[in-house]
């Protein structure tokens, strides 16, 4: 048996210069074919998936041929396609984005910010009203949801990470299980019980309907945020004799502390936005009210929806307002959990950080 | 010294046991044990609220309240049937999950294998941000939007593929919008971020040397995919794939802006305007409801929250049991 001559294209190799002009003319020539199509007077969506993902797919996989042989098609292949969806995602996600900026900003002002809806009608100029006493309503009710849930969900989390019980794999995957709670049905069960109880609607009925939305979020993220507090100090502490409840509060707590703020953060971002339960148990009201255990009150989610299917053109201006507004609060959320979970390697286990990347 | 020592009391034997030992531990353990059996007690509340209320409903419906396809609330007796509803949800979620799970793997395979570390946690963020878009913008986005376009989309689909059953369209003339096929992509882009971060993090785990190994043999990046990371990530694909059902299953207020709800059962023409969706029905009808409706629009949430509960609890285990290292505390 003896050895196959030394073959001559060499995969290891760099690439070389004309490679890269062959890779440049493969992804440019699609793109200005595909560009002049529409000019011609094609239609855009045909276009894109009928002449320019073909005639990419094709042109990239010439390029991997010549490069690479045959695997460098099923290379250039699965890059195209992956590249295209990618990119679709991308696109949707700065349309919702670039629409909610255009549409609210023509809203948006300090007035829309401040004023609340009374004497405000579909015609009335957008100089007048807005959405202060919505926001109002919002705050004070997705707060008490917040005062309530977060011992709770901390408490769960606790218990999922401390306890030695064997239904601990059951009550992490009901709370999974919950966590896909149809926002319709949280309504609805709060709404069963004030028909039941005879309750009246009310603020406090809307931050109800909210806690189960919460409850998994809270209990999920702050789980994986005890978890990264390396379980040797906890073993230390106790070794050192303090009682559990000592070791979490002076020694877990503090380690913990910025992903249990994420976890606080993520679960209220999650239920500001929840439209049906808030619906379905909160009396809407066009004037600002702090009172949330009786009367009516507003909400902004109620205000986007009482707003929405309007005709007139002042009206879809509140809407995208009102949902402009909204998205700044979960912007604001968004960001500051994006800035608490940055990195650090302190606090995590290095051997965990690395496996989870 | 030592008669001091004689009159005290020999010390009791310290018990051993595995509770705990301090007052302040024992309330510390079953305040948190309160709290996590507040998942089975939230559970069972809603259930039993919703059945309380749904009663009387089922009792005067009965099995053809799922089957039926008639919701008069103008007969004596009223007639509530809500199967196009189910059908209809069934179908939007089907829909959805079919556009949503190429798009997901995509992504978590882009940001995984392919983009650069900074790059990849910027897609990251991007795809949570996504998440974190409240349904009620989705919707006024959908409406005023996306439908026009998607709409579009299918009048392309309808008039070169519309010999096919699946986009055949009886009443073209009505325009394309209010389609399952729109409500199908706007909750496909409310789940494509669930599915997308049990992916990645399926991917990210995934023993590198298997890949390398792959790539080294000859493979290429689509057989590698194909044949090596797909296969031994598909558990927790299938279990991100069934969460991101139920949350399509309970998509509320997106769908009712964009869905053209009739009681008309569609089989399955997704680029018909018709359709029906549990849900958004409930919130559609709620506003005028007469008692013996409400009685009815819960028993609506109770088979959707027992449906959506089930798939859910079914997708847990699915994800849980392919993600072992999650288990090693």
């Amino acid at each position: 048996m003896s050895f196959a001559p030394r073959p001559a294209v060499q995969p290891w190799a760099r690439v070389n210069k004309s490679r890269r002009m062959q890779v440049i003319l493969a992804s440019v020539i699609p793109a200005v074919i595909a560009i002049s199509a529409i000019f011609l007077g094609l239609d855009r969506s045909v276009t894109l998936v009928a002449i320019f993902l073909p005639l990419q797919v094709l042109a990239a996989s010439y390029v991997g041929f010549t490069a690479f042989g045959k695997r460098g098609v099923g290379d250039a292949v699965l890059i195209v396609f992956i590249s295209f969806f990618a990119a679709f995602v991308l696109v949707l996600l700065s349309s919702v984005l670039f629409s909610l900026v255009t549409q609210g900003a023509k809203a948006l002002s300090w007035t829309f910010v401040s004023q609340n809806n009374i004497y405000v009608s579909n015609t009335t100029s957008l100089d007048y009203g807005g959405v202060g006493h919505a926001i109002v309503g919002t705050v004070l009710i997705v707060g008490l949801t917040t005062i309530v849930t977060v011992p709770l969900g901390i408490a769960m989390a606790i218990y999922l990470t401390q306890s030695q019980s064997k239904i601990k794999n059951l009550i992490r995957t009901l709370t999974q299980a919950i966590s896909g709670l149809p926002s319709v049905v949280a309504g609805l069960f709060i709404f069963s019980m004030t028909i039941t109880f005879s309750w009246q609607k009310s603020g406090v009925m809307g931050s109800m309907a909210l806690l189960p939305l919460m409850l998994p979020t809270v209990a999920r993220v702050a789980e994986e945020a005890l978890r990264l507090v390396p379980v040797d100090l906890r073993y230390a502490a106790l070794a050192l004799g303090a009682p559990n409840y000592r070791a979490f509060f002076q020694v877990i707590l503090p380690a913990a502390k910025s992903g249990l703020i994420t976890a606080i953060l993520l679960g209220v971002a999650r239920i500001i936005g929840e439209t049906a339960p808030i619906l379905l148990t909160v009396p809407i009201n066009n004037g600002t009210s702090w009172n949330i255990f009786s009367g009516n009150i507003m909400t902004l989610p109620a205000y986007i929806y009482g707003y929405l299917s309007s005709l007139f053109s002042t009206s879809q201006n509140r809407a995208w307002g009102g949902a402009l507004v909204l998205m700044i609060l979960v912007a604001i959320l968004f960001t500051t959990t994006r800035i608490l979970t940055r990195p650090k390697s302190i606090k995590s286990k290095p051997t965990k950080q690395k496996a989870r990347k | 010294m030592s008669d001091s020592s004689a009159t005290k009391p020999a010390p009791v034997r310290r018990k051993l046991s595995a509770g705990p030992l301090s007052t302040g531990d024992k309330w510390f353990f079953r305040t948190t044990s309160i709290a996590a059996n507040f998942a089975f007690v939230l559970v069972a509340f809603i259930l039993i609220f919703l059945f309380i209320q749904a009663a009387p409903a089922l009792s005067s419906q009965g099995l053809p309240f799922i089957f039926g396809t008639t919701w008069d609330n103008t007969a004596d007796p009223i007639v509530m049937q809500i199967g196009p509803m189910i059908w209809g949800s069934l179908l939007i979620g089907a829909v959805g999950v079919l556009f949503a799970t190429p798009l997901a793997i995509s992504l978590s395979y882009l940001i995984v294998f392919m983009l650069p570390k900074r790059l990849s946690s910027v897609a990251t963020n991007l795809v949570d941000l996504l998440a974190a878009l409240p349904s009620v913008i989705i919707g006024l986005w959908g409406l005023f939007v996306f439908s026009p376009v998607a709409s579009e989309w299918a009048s392309v689909i309808n008039s070169y593929l519309g010999w096919f059953p699946l986009f055949h369209v009886d009443t073209a003339d009505n325009g394309f919008s209010g389609s399952p096929f729109i409500a199908g992509w706007i909750v496909a882009i409310m789940i494509v971020p669930i599915i997308t971060s049990i992916t990645r993090e399926v991917f990210s785990q995934l023993d590198r040397d298997l890949i390398n190994g792959a790539l080294a043999l000859g493979g290429s990046r689509l057989s590698t995919l194909r044949r090596v990371i797909l296969p031994t990530s598909s558990g927790a694909i299938i279990g991100g794939v069934l969460l991101g059902l139920g949350r399509a299953l309970g998509e509320t207020v997106a769908i009712f802006y964009v869905l053209q709800l009739t009681f008309d059962i569609n089989w399955g023409q997704i680029l018909e305007p018709k359709g029906g969706a549990v849900a958004s029905m409930i919130l559609a009808k709620f506003g005028e409801a007469t008692p013996a409706e409400v009685s009815g629009l819960m028993a609506s949430g109770l088979i959707l929250f027992v449906l959506t509960l089930g798939i859910n609890f079914i997708a847990s285990v699915i994800v849980n049991r392919a993600q072992p290292w999650r288990k090693n505390q």
